[in-house]
């Protein structure tokens, strides 16, 4: 399942992956700028934005019935964050031609709406419909303000935005609300048209008929001008770890200690943090699962990731708050187990063969196969899966001892409820 | 796809999938939080405390050796499970050894090992997962509806009980239910990936175990629920930053069999109609900040109960309840266009198409229809007969305000 590259002009890519295992035809197209304020919101807005309305389908209403008689074609926008750049992300799928009365037929409709709603905002040609980029404005707003709806996820952007302020890594996907009051209609539709003409696009397609569709991109893609040479995070050295204690009303208590790895992709070692990691905390297998949540029963949800590009370990878990000091006590031992090598030859072998288990399954979704690709285009190192999957392979114990001992606390984060009496720090 | 039920009373389903390089191997119990009341040989009907099933499905994880996780992790497979209403399921995820995961899943299945020391700990587990949840706006939201929605049917209760009815479950209790419900007779498994049929039937054959507990049919006691609502609005705070709204529909679960799915499929049509994005009132509701992205609805069945449920996040819920009112009765009074309803069924069969792609969506889907007794073979023939009459019928009789609730979740003032 690997895919077939041709450039379609300046800084755009066509990845194809011609296949008749699947049920539908998958496209996503992605465009990458540096993250970086106040940009950041103003590209937050467009998926907000292209929703309501194309120029041949100028409302949310005509999109969906478009959508509906395309037999459930599906659209969707969003903005991901990969390391410290932000990707603006287009998906479309729909039946494969072979399973539709004239299929073909079917097949172009549907990219030329894609393509419609994605580049070509209902509007008087310069500026959005002011009605919806007011409405959109306000949507991005709840969308900010409704962080703290889902603990999990509000505890995670804190512990990031606080550990990372100093650093591009520290603005969030969706920008934020000062930023959002200040955007005007004009200059959000210029930063939308300069995306699409200046700024690296890759369009990724997985199905059949890949022909009818990379001609119409073809036709469809516009002649660019100069495209913006993009940065890859720097490294930041940890002087001191802090420790930050913030209160909300709530049941659980939720910890998060965020790492530097001093690794990333483009990193020979890269391959061994992934295996370590997973031995962390990647798995029910793993130190952490088997510690914190099977022996010790402090909690539901233990886990570690890694963040790639940026070259960050993060550990997560919701606990009781009385047992936080216990908690964190037990994914100390945990690290430092790893980084003395107390860990069995079959931790490893679990472990590396999880990993390759887990990147082989995404070839059987077409959405996976292509968003693994992402910080391989970020990095602008594309690798297939059995080159990962060989690399994870090789990697030895030694290996994933060297790679851990470089992991170092950065901060420690803790979102809890407030302390019946006393306590009344950092309340929110 | 091929079907057999064994001697012993598995049924099985076995979809072979050429090119797919992953396994997915799903054995289900017809079992779930709302079977509490069940008789017993010995005792008669006995009731067990809330949060059983889900209890169950984190202890036969356990082992007296260690845990199953490690058995599947040496093939990198991925193991879990999960709990509903009605069902508990137990699967893998494998690109190697799937033969052996598969064997290894049907032993989980059918070794408890159940202690007093191993029991206690759980309880800390599951604790930190109810709790986990109650922070959680959508589940708290949905289950303060279901709270006021039903009087008596389990359905009311959390799939995973309460803290206290959790500390309360003791390990005999876990034995009943277990030598109860995990019958062969009362079980299913689904197989999805690049398999030979004709291996797999054999490994499950081979494999399956002889059943040492328990065996013929099951009585299980639910109890009468009233016409009638608890409460018709009821209100709580959490820590969020907007309300929320979330309107239910209690309707009496009279469908069995092919007229189940069918109502499935006529319910699914009403609540596009009402609150899918192509529906004429979307755009107006939006505009005025009423909805937002989250405005969604769903049909939730099965043989022993059926409601509804449309909600959003908003700036104004009793304004949203008045107008989701205004809608309903709109509808209610004017027969949709059949323009309106061959593009829906359009969008049903394009949809349905393209979830055979999907491994888990397909095995779970094959799993409940065979436990509810719902023809699925006849799925697209039923889409294609449905009529706008039928559909006029069910928004008249189903959408019925005197059967409604509506749970609000708004923001803690300080």
């Amino acid at each position: 399942m690997n895919f077939v590259q041709c450039n379609l002009g300046a800084g755009v890519r066509l990845h194809m992956c011609e296949t008749d295992k699947f049920k539908s035809i998958t496209c996503k197209m992605f465009i990458q700028q540096d993250l970086q304020s106040p940009t950041a919101t103003s590209t937050a807005l467009v998926p907000f934005l292209v929703r309501r309305g194309s120029q041949n389908f100028p409302s949310t209403l005509q999109i969906a019935r478009e959508l509906e008689y395309l037999y459930a074609a599906d659209f969707s926008s969003d903005v991901l964050k990969i390391g410290e750049r932000q990707i603006l992300e287009f998906y479309f799928q729909m039946v494969d031609a072979s399973l539709l009365p004239q299929g073909e037929q079917q097949l172009e409709r549907g990219l030329r709406t894609f393509w419609d709603i994605a580049t070509n905002p209902a509007g008087p040609g310069d500026a959005f419909i002011e009605d919806y980029f007011t409405q959109e404005k306000q949507s991005l707003k709840q969308e900010l303000e409704g962080l703290v709806n889902e603990k999990r996820a509000y505890a995670l952007f804190r512990s990031m935005a606080l550990m990372c302020g100093e650093e591009p890594f520290g603005i969030y996907k969706y920008g934020d609300v000062d930023t959002l009051a200040s955007l005007e209609n004009r200059s959000v539709y210029h930063h939308f048209n300069s995306l699409w003409s200046q700024y690296p696009l890759d369009i990724f397609l997985v199905g059949t008929n890949l022909d009818v569709a990379a001609n119409l991109f073809g036709q469809l893609v516009a002649k660019r001008g100069a495209i913006h040479k993009l940065k890859l995070p720097k490294r930041v050295q940890v002087p001191k770890s802090r420790f930050i204690e913030e209160t909300t009303d709530m049941q659980q208590a939720i910890v998060v200690l965020g790492y530097r790895t001093n690794c990333s992709y483009l990193d020979e070692d890269y391959y061994a943090l992934l295996v370590g990691n997973g031995i962390l905390g990647g798995f029910p297998h793993s130190k952490l699962f088997m510690n914190v949540r099977e022996k010790a029963s402090l909690a539901y949800y233990v886990g570690s990731s890694i963040e790639g590009s940026k070259g960050l370990l993060t550990i997560t878990a919701g606990i009781n708050g009385d047992s936080r000091d216990q908690t964190l006590q037990i994914i100390q031992e945990q690290l430092d187990a790893i980084q003395q090598g107390d860990f069995s030859d079959e931790e490893l072998e679990q472990t590396k063969r999880g990993l390759a288990s887990a990147m082989t399954s995404m070839n059987d979704h077409p959405a996976g196969i292509i968003d693994r690709n992402l910080i391989g285009i970020v990095h602008e190192q594309m690798r297939t899966i059995d080159q990962v999957t060989e690399a994870i392979r090789q990697v030895q114990k030694e290996d994933v001892v060297r790679v851990m001992a470089n992991v170092a606390l950065d901060t420690t984060y803790v979102l809890r409820a407030p302390q019946q009496e006393g306590d009344s720090h950092g309340a929110d | 796809m091929f079907q057999e039920q064994l001697d012993n009373g598995l049924k099985v389903f076995i979809l072979p999938k050429p090119q797919f390089l992953r396994t997915y191997a799903v054995l289900s119990t017809n079992y779930g939080s709302i079977d509490s009341q069940f008789q017993l040989p010995e005792q008669g009907f006995v009731e067990v405390p809330p949060g059983i099933a889900h209890f169950l499905e984190h202890k036969l994880f356990e082992e007296e050796e260690g845990n199953a996780f490690d058995r599947f992790a040496q093939w990198g497979a991925s193991v879990n499970a999960f709990t509903s209403y009605t069902q508990t399921s137990y699967l893998f995820s494998t690109i190697e050894g799937w033969q052996e995961a598969l064997s290894d899943l049907i032993n989980l299945v059918n070794s408890p090992y159940l202690t007093t020391e191993n029991v206690e700990k759980e309880k800390g587990i599951i604790e930190q997962e109810l709790r986990m949840y109650e922070d959680h706006p959508d589940h708290r939201i949905h289950s303060v509806l279901l709270e006021n929605l039903y009087h008596v049917n389990p359905v009311r209760i959390d799939i995973g009980g309460t803290v206290e009815s959790v500390r309360a479950i003791t390990v005999e209790e876990l034995f009943n239910c277990y030598e109860t419900f995990y019958q062969p007779g009362n079980m299913a498994m689904a197989v999805v990936g690049d398999v030979d049929s004709e291996e797999t039937l054999g490994l499950i054959r081979q494999n399956y175990p002889t059943w040492q507990h328990r065996q013929g049919s099951i009585e299980r006691l639910y109890p009468d629920e009233p016409a009638e609502v608890v409460n018709p609005w009821v209100e709580e705070e959490l820590n969020i930053s907007r309300p929320r709204y979330l309107l239910g529909f209690k309707h009496e679960p009279i469908w069995q069999g092919e007229r189940l799915l069918r109502q499935q499929i006529v319910m699914s049509l009403v609540w596009r109609l009402v609150a899918g994005r192509s529906s004429q009132f979307f755009g107006d509701l939006y505009a005025r900040n009423l909805v937002d992205d989250s405005f969604g609805a769903s049909f939730n069945s099965s043989p022993q109960f059926a409601y509804s449920v449309v909600g959003s996040e908003t700036d104004n819920p009793e304004r949203l309840h008045e107008e989701l009112r205004k809608i309903i009765s709109q509808l209610q009074s004017s027969p949709p266009s059949s323009t309106d309803i061959d593009r829906l069924k359009r969008r049903i069969y394009g949809g349905h198409l393209a979830s055979y792609d999907s491994f888990e969506y397909v095995a779970n889907r094959l799993i409940t229809h065979y436990f509810s007794q719902t023809p699925y073979y006849r799925f697209l023939d039923l889409v294609r007969d449905v009529t706008v009459d039928e559909i006029q019928v069910a928004l008249n009789e189903q959408l019925d305000w005197k059967r409604s609730t509506v749970s609000v979740l708004r923001p803690v003032q300080t």
